[in-house]
C-alpha cells in the first residue's frame, strides 16, 4: 500500500468513527426526556471550621446527630462501628503543661484528595463544589482508599446497618467504603449539615460550614481573621477543614 | 502412498459439515423448544395503587420500558452532580404501596435482582397497610382488589 493511501485510510476511519461516536450520544441519550445531565458548576468550595476552643469537652451531640443522620453504623460493636466524625483526645508528651484536648476527625475534603486518586473505578471523586464523596453504587470494596487517604478518615462496611434511623437517607450495603460527606444531601438543599445543626442546638455554635469561595460568608471570614490550622498541610493534600485553637 | 489432493478434499467436506451443523444447531434448538414451550407466560400481576394517584412521573408506556434507565439517570444526576428534585427513588413509594406486589412480581418473573432497596428505604407492608387504612386509599394490597393494568399481550 501506497504511504498516501494509508494516511487517507486510517483518517476517513478516524472520522468516521468520531461521527459515529458523536451521534450514539444523541442517540442513547434521546429516550431519556429532558435528564440529560450538564456538568454544573456553581464555583462554590465548601470548607469547615471547627472552633475547639469553643468545643465543650465530653460532649458528643455532633457525632450521635451524624450518625443518626446519615444511617452510620454505630451498634457499640468494635469490629464493624464506623466513624465518619469521631472525638479524640490528644497529649502533647514533650510539653504536658498544655493539657490534654479533645480534637474531631472527619474527612477533610482534600482539595488534591488522594483517595480519589487511588480509586480504580472512580468510585470516589471530588464534586464540582469540593466535596470528596463515594458513589457506593460503584465502590468494588478495594480498600485502596482507606490505605491511601492519610487522615485515616475512611472505613469500610463490614457489614450493613440493621437499623433505619433516617429513612429518607440511604443506609450503605457491606463491601464498601466511606467516609463524612460533609451531608452533600443537606447542603444540596440549603440545609446546614447535621453536625453543624447539633452544635449549634447545645448552644456552641463551634462548627461552621461554608463556601471557601465567598469573601462575605462567615467560614472565610473566620479563616480570614483568626489563627487557624490544619492536619498534615505538609502533605500537600490541602485539606478543606480548618481548626481554630489546635 | 499419500494423495494429498485428496485428503484435501476430505478436510474441505468435513470443514464444511462442521459449519452446517453448527449453524444448525442453535436454529433446531429454538424451533424444538418453541414446539414444546406450551403456553406463553402470563403477564405477572400487578398491584396497582388507588386510583387518585393517576399520573406516575412519566407515562405508564415509558415506565414500563424505561423506569430502570430514569432511575439510572436520577442517580447519576444525585450523586455525581449534586442536583436533587423532587422525583428520586424515594418517591416511588408514595403510590405504589407493595414492593413485593409491584417491582419484585416483574422482577422475579424475568430473574432479575435489583437491590437498590438493600440500601434505600421502603416500608415494610405493614406499615403500608396502616397508612392506606389510615388515609382511606383503596389499593390493592396482597392481591385483594382486580387487576386494572390493561392486557397487552398482543392476543
Ligand atoms: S481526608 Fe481522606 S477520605 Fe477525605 S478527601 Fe482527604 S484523603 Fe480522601
Ligand atoms: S474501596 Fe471503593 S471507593 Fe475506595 S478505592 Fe476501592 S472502589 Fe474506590
Ligand atoms: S458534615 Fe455530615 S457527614 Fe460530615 S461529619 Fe458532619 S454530620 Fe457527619
Amino acid at each position: 500500500m501506497e504511504r498516501r493511501d494509508f494516511i487517507k485510510i486510517a483518517g476517513g476511519t478516524f472520522l468516521a468513527g468520531s461521527a459515529c461516536a458523536y451521534a450514539f450520544r444523541f442517540l442513547t441519550a434521546s429516550n431519556i426526556d429532558g435528564l440529560i445531565v450538564e456538568n454544573l458548576t456553581t464555583g462554590r468550595k465548601y470548607g469547615m471550621v471547627i472552633d475547639l476552643t469553643k468545643c465543650i469537652p465530653g460532649c458528643t451531640a455532633c457525632v450521635e446527630a451524624c450518625h443518626n443522620e446519615n444511617n452510620v453504623i454505630h451498634s457499640g460493636d468494635k469490629r464493624w462501628d464506623i466513624h465518619w466524625l469521631r472525638k479524640v483526645t490528644i497529649e502533647n508528651k514533650l510539653s504536658p503543661e498544655v493539657g490534654k484536648k479533645e480534637v474531631l476527625l472527619l474527612c477533610n475534603h482534600c482539595d488534591k484528595p488522594p483517595c480519589a486518586q487511588v480509586c480504580p473505578v472512580q468510585a470516589t471523586y471530588k464534586r464540582h463544589d469540593g466535596i470528596v464523596i463515594v458513589d457506593h453504587h460503584r465502590c468494588i470494596g478495594c480498600r485502596y482508599c482507606v490505605i491511601a487517604c492519610p487522615y485515616n478518615a475512611r472505613m469500610f462496611n463490614f457489614k450493613s446497618e440493621e437499623e433505619w434511623h433516617n429513612k429518607d437517607h440511604p443506609k450503605r450495603s457491606h463491601g464498601v467504603a466511606e467516609a463524612c460527606t460533609l451531608c452533600a444531601h443537606r447542603l444540596d438543599k440549603d440545609q446546614p449539615p447535621a453536625c453543624v445543626e447539633a452544635c449549634r442546638n447545645v448552644g456552641t455554635g463551634a462548627i461552621v460550614v461554608g463556601d471557601l469561595n465567598d469573601p462575605r460568608s462567615e467560614i472565610s471570614k473566620l479563616v480570614e481573621s483568626r489563627a487557624v490550622k490544619r492536619l498534615k498541610e505538609d502533605l500537600g493534600t490541602d485539606p478543606k477543614v480548618h481548626y481554630i485553637g489546635l | 502412498m499419500f494423495d494429498l489432493n485428496k485428503i484435501k478434499e476430505k478436510a474441505y467436506l468435513i470443514a464444511a459439515l462442521a459449519a452446517v451443523v453448527v449453524i444448525l444447531i442453535p436454529i433446531g434448538y429454538s424451533i424444538v423448544t418453541n414446539l414444546f414451550a406450551g403456553p406463553p407466560q402470563p403477564r405477572p400481576f400487578l398491584e396497582m395503587p388507588d386510583e387518585k394517584y393517576k399520573e406516575c412521573v412519566r407515562e405508564t408506556e415509558f415506565m414500563r420500558q424505561h423506569h430502570w434507565e430514569l432511575l439510572r439517570t436520577i442517580r447519576e444526576e444525585v450523586v455525581r452532580y449534586g442536583k436533587r428534585t423532587d422525583i428520586n427513588i424515594n418517591k416511588c413509594r408514595e403510590c405504589h404501596v407493595s414492593r413485593e406486589g409491584f417491582c419484585n412480581r416483574c422482577h422475579n418473573s424475568v430473574n432479575l435482582y435489583p437491590d437498590c432497596f438493600g440500601c434505600h428505604y421502603y416500608p415494610e407492608p405493614s406499615e403500608m397497610a396502616e397508612k392506606m387504612r389510615k388515609s382511606g386509599d383503596k389499593a390493592i394490597l396482597f392481591g385483594q382488589s382486580i387487576e386494572r393494568l390493561p392486557d397487552l399481550s398482543g392476543e
